[in-house]
């Protein structure tokens, strides 16, 4: 027989033991991150100097877009301007065009018969239908297009780059985890990054259908791989790889676009919603409100 | 340091183009306005919106029947103005402004903002090069 209290004991026994397996469980789909050490930190002062702000500026490349075109064009940039990645959302629905504008001069993605037949079937959205313009922010890889500057941070274990378009904000787990099995489809997906040499190396998986600036029809086994390396010490190059094996036949590259470090400059506050007169309606029809001046916040 | 004035006007045309260009990315497509014409108004500043994900000058523009007609004048983004020379003060009420706009499609009283001109001769583009490096 025992007594109550070996009873009692017994049971907190169990109860942690329980409680362990559990965590033992969720530590297979979360890291448990450590807290850095020194050398975590020195680790970090030893890699390429990639922090601070960051801008694409005119002409930027690839993905930048637009700065070559003449005025009147430029001005219709949502329908033809730059990279065609670099457009804010047509691929909203899922739909797109096959073959696409291309990036950078590149002849566009590749796709199979079964995703050329539904880019066919789903006329791309003309470019008044951008979601953006109601303030819905792109998803990768649209986010890493946009006119406005980028901030970096580096930490041990993570990247984190801030992007004053939008106020979004990408995490880059640089910890050595692997990428999520079958994480759950969102805007950014899920990132994971490492060092090859001076180049960070980013994966990312897990793409819900939302706008993100591909003009072409992706399954949700898209994988967006970039490149990020210094070649000189105030400017960066990313080089953009989307692969999908159901949508493409080949590896669709999105060019390679520049960044310029402004050494003096912070990210500046840009909530979308603070006063938005344009906006797209439920037929995709642009429009802007001109009613009311005094009801605009400032 | 002095630049040849046709140099310059080129220059603030790219930089005018890559910043149109630039703006289209960031928020939406511009569907709505007419970018193959161009419309000049003529007025002064009721009111200037330093906002995102626009800025809007709102300009009253005297009309044929002797009133006052409103127009709005989307603009580029407090973020992407400040980095070139702008401030929210750049345009306060009263100021007296002759304004080239891309009208809207539909003919209602706006637009978007091209360039303007002060009575002193001061040109206010809205692209213009970095001016804080």
């Amino acid at each position: 027989m025992h007594s109550p209290r070996q009873i009692v004991f017994g049971f907190l026994i169990a109860s942690l033991a329980l409680a362990t397996s559990a965590n033992a469980q969720s530590a297979g789909q979360r890291v448990v991150r450590k807290a850095p050490t020194a050398a975590d930190w020195d680790a970090i002062a030893k890699l390429p100097d990639f922090t601070g702000v960051w801008e694409a500026g005119g002409g930027g490349g690839g993905g930048g877009g637009g700065g070559r075109a003449a005025a009147p064009a430029a001005a219709q940039a949502g329908t033809r301007g730059g990279a065609a990645p670099a457009t804010g959302a047509p691929a909203a629905r899922g739909g797109g065009r096959a073959g696409g504008r291309g990036g950078a001069g590149r002849g566009g993605p590749s796709l199979t018969p079964e995703y050329a037949a539904k880019a066919k079937a789903t006329p791309p959205p003309a470019a008044e239908e951008n979601l953006t313009a109601n303030c819905l922010p792109p998803g990768l890889p649209g986010i890493m297009t946009q006119p406005y500057p980028y901030e970096f941070l580096l930490t041990p274990g993570q990247v984190t780059i801030i992007s004053e378009a939008y106020t979004e904000v990408r995490h880059i787990y640089t910890d050595g985890r692997p990428l999520p099995e079958d994480p759950d489809p969102n805007f950014y997906g899920t990132s994971v990054g490492h060092w090859d040499g001076n180049t960070l190396v980013v994966d990312t998986v897990g793409f819900a259908q939302v706008p993100r600036g591909l003009n072409f029809p992706y399954s949700d086994k898209l994988k967006v791989t970039e490149r990020f390396q210094l070649t000189d010490p105030d400017t960066m190059s990313i080089e953009t790889t989307i692969t999908d094996p159901l949508a493409l036949t080949a590896p669709y590259s999105m060019g390679t676009r520049t960044l310029r470090r402004h050494r003096n400059w912070t990210i500046a506050e840009y909530i979308c919603e603070e006063n938005n007169r344009n906006g797209v309606d439920e037929n995709g029809k642009a429009h802007i409100n001109l009613a009311n001046p005094e009801a605009s916040p400032k | 340091m002095t630049m040849n004035k046709s140099v310059r006007r080129v220059i603030l045309l790219a930089s005018l183009a890559a910043g149109i260009a630039g703006l289209a990315m960031a928020h939406h497509s511009y569907a709505a306005f007419d970018v193959t014409t161009e419309k000049v108004i003529v007025g002064s500043i009721k009111k200037f919106d330093w906002s995102n994900p626009h800025t809007w000058a709102w300009i009253d523009v005297p009309n044929e029947q002797g009133g006052v007609d409103t127009w709005g004048v989307e603009g580029m983004s407090p973020n992407y103005l400040a980095r070139r020379g702008w401030s929210r003060t750049t345009l306060k009420p009263g100021d007296k402004l002759t304004v080239t706009i891309r009208p809207m499609k539909d003919g209602s009283k706006g637009g978007m903002w091209v360039t303007a001109k002060r009575p002193t001769g001061e040109i206010l583009l809205m692209g213009g090069t970095i001016t804080d490096p």
